[in-house]
C-alpha cells in the first residue's frame, strides 16, 4: 500500500515509519527535516499548505496524520484543524478511502471534565475538549473529519494517545498518566489500521484509545483491542509494580 | 451597553450597527479597514494584546463570522476557528458578559422538507462554507460556554429580514445565555450557558 505520512519526522513518526516500512511504500512529510534516517521518500511540507498536501497525496492509498504543533496559537490551529481539512480535501481529490488521524486523549474527554472524576472512560462519548488549545484544535480537526465522512466514502480512524514511554528509560517511582504506552507498541496500531477491512469498522468515523492494559481503570482500550485486534505489550508495567 | 460587532464590512453587521446604535454604544471591527459612521477598530483577531484591548470594556459581542470578499476556504476556516478562539479567549479574560454568535439555519438544510426541525437537533454541515465555517465557530464557542467562561447565544439565521434579525438580537441582549441557562437549570437540570435559537425560515 502507498502511504502518505504527514508529520512523520516528529516524535511518533520514526517509530510508525519503521513499523510500516517492511509492508508499505512510504511518502513521509514534515514541516521539519528528520533527525534520523527514515524509510521511504521524505518531503518538507507544512500540513497547513492545502495545495502541498493535495499534491503529496497523489498516488497514495492511505494517509496517516501524525502532525502536531500544540503550543503556539497560530500553528496549533494551522496544523491540527486546517491540517485535517487539507488532509480530507486531499483524500477527496485522490479518492483515498483510508485515513488515520491522531491526537491526544482529551480530544474527546476534556482533562478537567472527566479524567479527574470518572472511570472506564471510553472514546465513544460526545467530544468535550474544553478550551485547552491542544485539545480543542485537535477536536476541531476530528469534527472536520467527521463532517467529511458524512459526505464522502472515506473512513477515518482517530488514534488518541496520552503518555508515551521508552521502557528502557523508565526510572523507579517515575510519574505517569493513567494512559501510557511504549513508542514501539503505539506504532503497531498503524499496521492494524492499514490492514483492517474498512467494512469491519462500525462507521466511517471511529475513535480509538491506544494504550497499554493498566490497572487504574480510568480509561478503556477495550474497543481498540476488540475492533482493531490491538495487542498491548506488557513493557511499561514497571511503572506501577 | 457597549457592543462589539465583528465582520464590520458585511451588510448584516452594518445593519445591526445602525439599529443597535439607537440605544447602545457600538464598535465595529473587521480584518480589513471599513468606512463606517460608527466607531471602528481594525483587528486581525490575533492572539496578541490587541484583541484584549478590542474587547476591554465591552458588555456584549455580536460575532458575525462572515468571510472577506474573495476569501479562500482555508482562510475562512481559519477565521471561523482560530479567530473565534482568540476573540472569545480575550472576551473571557476581559469579563465580557455575553456573546451572540450569528450562525446559519443552513446547518439544518439536510433534514427533509416538512420536518419541524428544532434547536436541539444535530446540525448537518456540508464540507463547504458557509455551513462548515459557521458550524466550526459554533463548536469553538460551545467549549467556552461549557466551561462557563462566557454565556453564548447562537442565532441560526434563515431567510429573515434585517428587521427580524435585529429583533432577535434585541431579545438575546435582553436575556443573556447565562441567564437563560439559569432558568433552564431550575426546570431541566441544565447548567450550561449555551443557547440556540432559530430565526426565520429554513431553506428547503
Amino acid at each position: 500500500m502507498n502511504v502518505l505520512i504527514l508529520g512523520g519526522a516528529g516524535m511518533l513518526g520514526p517509530y510508525a515509519a519503521r513499523e510500516l516500512a517492511p509492508a508499505h511504500n512510504l511518502r513521509i512529510t514534515d514541516i521539519n527535516p528528520p533527525q534520523e534516517d527514515l524509510p521511504g521518500e521524505f518531503t518538507l511540507l507544512d500540513a497547513a499548505d492545502l495545495d502541498g498536501v493535495v499534491a503529496a497525496a497523489a498516488g497514495m492509498d492511505a494517509i496517516v496524520n501524525l502532525s502536531v504543533l500544540r503550543r503556539d496559537r497560530q500553528t496549533a490551529w494551522d496544523v491540527s484543524t486546517r491540517g485535517c481539512y487539507n488532509m480530507m480535501q486531499a483524500a477527496v481529490t485522490h479518492g483515498i478511502r483510508r485515513v488515520i488521524n491522531t491526537g491526544p486523549h482529551y480530544t474527546v474527554a476534556g482533562r478537567h471534565i472527566t479524567e479527574v472524576h470518572d472511570f472506564d472512560i471510553v472514546p465513544d462519548i460526545p467530544p468535550q475538549p474544553g478550551t485547552n488549545l491542544y485539545a480543542l484544535t485537535k477536536a476541531m480537526g476530528l469534527e472536520i473529519c467527521r463532517v467529511f465522512t458524512r459526505h464522502h466514502d472515506i473512513s477515518v480512524q482517530h488514534y488518541l494517545f496520552y503518555n508515551f514511554k521508552d521502557p528502557a528509560a523508565i526510572q523507579p517511582g517515575e510519574r505517569y498518566a493513567p494512559y501510557v504506552i511504549s513508542w514501539e507498541n503505539a506504532a503497531e496500531v498503524f499496521t492494524l489500521g492499514l490492514d483492517i477491512d474498512l467494512d469491519a469498522l462500525p462507521s466511517r468515523n471511529e475513535v480509538f484509545y491506544v494504550f497499554a492494559d493498566m490497572p487504574h481503570g480510568k480509561f478503556s482500550n477495550e474497543k481498540t483491542k476488540r475492533i482493531l485486534g490491538f495487542k498491548p505489550r506488557r513493557d511499561v508495567e514497571i511503572l506501577w509494580k | 451597553m457597549r457592543i462589539l460587532i465583528t465582520s464590520g464590512g458585511h451588510d448584516r453587521s452594518a445593519a445591526l450597527a445602525g439599529h443597535l446604535a439607537q440605544q447602545h454604544e457600538v464598535r465595529l471591527t473587521e480584518r480589513t479597514h471599513v468606512e463606517t459612521e460608527h466607531e471602528f477598530a481594525l483587528s486581525g483577531l490575533g492572539h496578541d494584546r490587541s484583541t484584549n484591548l478590542l474587547t476591554r470594556g465591552i458588555d456584549a459581542i455580536i460575532h458575525a463570522v462572515e468571510p472577506l470578499p474573495g476569501e479562500d476556504v482555508s482562510s475562512q476556516l481559519d477565521a471561523a476557528t482560530r479567530c473565534t478562539y482568540n476573540l472569545l479567549m480575550a472576551a473571557a479574560e476581559e469579563g465580557v458578559q455575553q456573546v451572540i454568535l450569528l450562525s446559519t439555519l443552513e446547518l439544518m438544510a439536510g433534514y427533509p422538507p416538512g420536518y419541524r426541525v428544532a434547536e436541539t437537533w444535530r446540525p448537518l454541515p456540508s464540507t463547504e462554507p458557509p455551513t462548515l465555517t459557521k458550524h466550526m465557530a459554533e463548536q469553538v464557542s460551545r467549549e467556552f460556554a461549557r466551561e462557563g467562561s462566557l454565556g453564548v447565544t447562537v442565532l441560526r439565521l434563515g431567510e429573515a429580514s434585517h428587521e427580524t434579525i435585529a429583533v432577535a438580537v434585541d431579545e438575546a441582549l435582553a436575556e443573556p445565555a447565562s441567564l437563560a441557562a439559569r432558568h433552564r437549570s431550575r426546570e431541566e437540570g441544565a447548567a450550561e450557558a449555551w443557547s440556540i435559537t432559530h430565526i426565520g425560515e429554513r431553506a428547503s
